[in-house]
């Protein structure tokens, strides 16, 4: 949390909250970057976004979260919203299932303006209300799995998996991070490896440099 | 919340020109106290208004001569509620001929006259002191011209500047202001006030943006530089005197002004920031970032959003924070528009600036962000009773002053509240307590206008000075330009019947 002091962190990672109106999306921000919940069903008025600083491990990593309406399409944020993002929490309500009926709507949606590298988590929230589930928790889980996504279910309600979901996505994001950076130096390997090969034209060294 | 019986603009009432009349009528609400008893101020020797001077307005105006006493209670009485005046008769011409009669019969009989538009001053100008006639522009509310390639608009000095906005917006162009009072305010009272509000910082003062003035001089002469050019380098620009004159040198009757294309994309962010450094790098940041499109960029702390929560019932978008900002951009492409905005944003939040924030996504939300701006000073007249300066600073001083204040007042304000214009570095700067209180006023004053004086700043950024702030003007004018103003007075209102009490220190 932002509190008045200069913050020393390593990564900045941009995550977006995206799913329909009404699951519960503003509550998992506000209670993942402040520990609030508020009862009020108070629509979000456009684009909210918040920021909270997290330890994985030893880097400090301070997560830019974006939380939008969920409403009908804002054909003109929707680029700006998503660009830079690298990870997103595909929210819906397990207690109404047509809010999960529409997530691939959204993931088209997602995958049309993020970079395809974003990280993807499906997020069932509410799951406090589990006497009014409508939602199948494998059935969600099944559908995660066949389309690459990480997913849990939450309660934003009663904190239930919400710190767990976001530490998630970023911990995601920073191995795909660090990963990047190793291939980076491997690249630049591969390149002094070829230069060398380029001075020595035997075939069998070029061949093992390959 | 209430305060002592007799106290002004301390009960806890909707202020505002329409709950005024309200007020006004109710049972039981008390009368503000009358400006010449709790002022020391003199009447100057004009005349009092006659059955013969009645007779002449009558032919002046015909219907347009108003003597009653009940119809004259609001318009002698000052927004804010704390100045009440003893004017007799209010003038409704509807030309600037009517109006030009009307100031030739008062300059030979020497009789005073106060000019009022939408009443929706806060320092007291627009009120009468004593019983001047009140000469309403109410009725001069004709839109002359509009050319749609330039965008220049002629009207009325009586046009509510909310109905020349509706009038341009049609036409997709917009008025170069824009003010919380637009639906009540005059577009002829906004010039005679050099009135700023929240479009400054995109399309600067009104000394730029109004081409032309047609004034009635004191002794009925019109003047007519009414033109419609930007560019007219031949002597002085005359329209400038009058534009920020209070109505002491001319009434103006018709004005020319340039409107902007109205923005195709317009979008506002409202964000929370750590500290009021904060806010000004913040500032720094998006003028950087924003700064062909940037068009406000309002702070405020916050006392006031909790102000405007517990009296107005708004609730804050984002979490508490010490200081909250609103940032307004308005260009021709939403989407270019947008994708800057949000790049900014990343940068803000990413950098520390910025903890928490918001972005309005269409026009209904726009308002419901700018509600929490714009109705602070109705929060405030909730509040209790509201002590108001409305300051130009250094933007690094800007909210040293509230701090200051704080700490020298304790516990004897209610509360101590800054906010503003931040790109033209002003600060609104309003204590409230539970009643007016001379001690209190005590400690403010001189107090606040000699720390604004050692900033190098003005004692009146936008209200103007009215009667409330005339005899406060050496703090930020020195005693040559002080002596110039007198002249230009003596020489275009020789017997000081325009709008006397205002504007110039009371030694006159």
């Amino acid at each position: 949390m932002g509190n008045g002091t200069e913050e020393d962190y390593n990564f900045v990672f941009k995550v977006v909250l995206i799913g329909e109106s009404g699951v519960g999306k503003t509550n998992l921000l506000s209670r993942f970057t402040r520990n609030e919940f508020s009862h009020d069903s108070r629509t979000t008025i456009g684009v909210e976004f918040s920021t909270r600083t997290v330890m994985l491990g030893t880097a400090a990593v301070k997560a830019q979260i974006w939380d939008t309406a969920g409403l009908e399409r804002y054909r003109a944020i929707t680029s700006a919203y998503y660009r830079g993002a690298v990870g997103a929490l595909l929210v819906f309500d397990l207690t109404k299932h047509q809010t999960y009926a529409v997530v691939e709507r959204w993931l088209k949606e997602l995958y049309d303006h993020a970079e395809a590298t974003i990280v993807v988590m499906l997020v069932g929230n509410k799951s406090d209300l589990s006497q009014a589930r409508e939602v199948p928790t494998e059935e969600a889980r099944m559908f995660a799995e066949n389309n690459g996504l990480l997913f849990l279910e939450t309660s934003a309600l009663d904190s239930t998996n919400v710190e767990l979901a976001f530490e998630t996505v970023l911990k995601e994001i920073f191995a795909k991070v660090s990963k990047q950076r190793q291939n980076s130096i491997r690249t630049n390997a591969i390149t002094l490896g070829s230069a060398q090969a380029g001075q020595e034209p035997g075939p069998g060294e070029k061949r093992a440099c390959c | 919340l209430r305060g002592a019986p007799g106290a002004a603009g301390s009960w806890g009432r909707p202020v505002g020109p329409l709950a005024r009349r309200g007020c006004c009528s109710a049972p039981g609400t008390p009368e503000v106290p009358l400006t010449r008893e709790r002022y020391p101020v003199r009447r100057l020797p004009f005349s009092t208004v006659s059955k013969q001077d009645l007779a002449a307005f009558e032919r002046i105006v015909p219907g347009g001569v108003v003597t009653d006493p009940e119809a004259l209670q609001a318009p002698n009485v000052d927004w804010l509620r704390t100045l009440r005046g003893c004017s007799k008769v209010l003038l409704r011409p509807r030309t600037s001929e009517e109006v030009s009669h009307i100031l030739r019969h008062c300059h030979e009989r020497n009789l005073a006259v106060n000019p009022q538009g939408g009443n929706t001053g806060m320092v007291g100008g627009s009120v009468p002191v004593f019983d001047e006639i009140i000469l309403s522009t109410a009725r001069m509310n004709r839109v002359l011209s509009f050319h749609s390639v330039s965008g220049i608009l002629v009207c009325q000095a009586g046009c509510v500047l909310e109905e020349l906005s509706r009038y341009v917006e049609e036409r997709d162009f917009i008025m170069p202001l824009d003010l919380g009072a637009k639906g009540s305010c005059h577009i002829g009272g906004n010039v005679a006030t050099n009135a700023g509000g929240l479009r400054f910082l995109r399309y600067g003062s009104l000394h730029g943006t109004v081409l032309g003035l047609e004034v009635v001089l004191a002794d009925g002469t019109v003047l007519d530089c009414l033109t419609s050019l930007r560019k007219d380098n031949t002597g002085y620009d005359l329209k400038q005197l009058f534009i920020g004159s209070e109505g002491t040198l001319g009434i103006i009757t018709t004005v020319s002004i340039l409107c902007p294309p109205k923005p195709r994309a317009v979008n506002v962010a409202f964000l929370g920031c750590p500290g009021f450094a904060e806010v000004l790098q913040t500032f720094s940041t998006c003028k950087g970032m924003l700064g062909e499109i940037l068009s406000a960029f309002e702070f405020m702390d916050a006392v006031c959003m909790q102000l405007v929560g517990r009296h107005l019932h708004l609730a804050s978008p984002v979490q508490e924070s010490p200081f909250y900002v609103l940032i307004e951009t308005s260009g021709s492409n939403a989407g270019h528009d947008a994708e800057k905005l949000g790049h900014f944003l990343e940068h803000a939040l990413g950098s520390g600036l910025v903890t928490d924030g918001t972005m309005a996504t269409d026009q209904r939300k726009v308002k419901m962000l700018w509600a929490l701006r714009e109705r602070i000073t109705e929060a405030l007249s909730r509040d209790g009773y509201v002590y108001k300066y409305d300051l130009s600073l250094p933007v690094e001083r800007l909210y040293d002053i509230v701090t200051d204040l704080r700490a020298r007042l304790g516990p004897h304000a209610k509360h101590v509240v800054g906010y503003g214009h931040l790109g033209d570095g002003n600060l609104h700067l309003n204590v409230t307590a539970e009643a007016f209180s001379p001690s209190l006023l005590a400690a403010l004053e001189p107090h606040v206008y000699e720390w604004t004086a050692g900033q190098q700043g003005s004692v009146s950024a936008e209200h103007g000075v009215g009667f409330r702030k005339r005899d406060v003007l050496g703090y930020s004018k020195p005693p040559g330009a002080l002596q110039l103003m007198q002249q230009l007075k003596a020489l275009l209102d020789p017997k000081g019947i325009l709008n006397p009490y205002k504007t110039l220190p009371s030694q006159a």
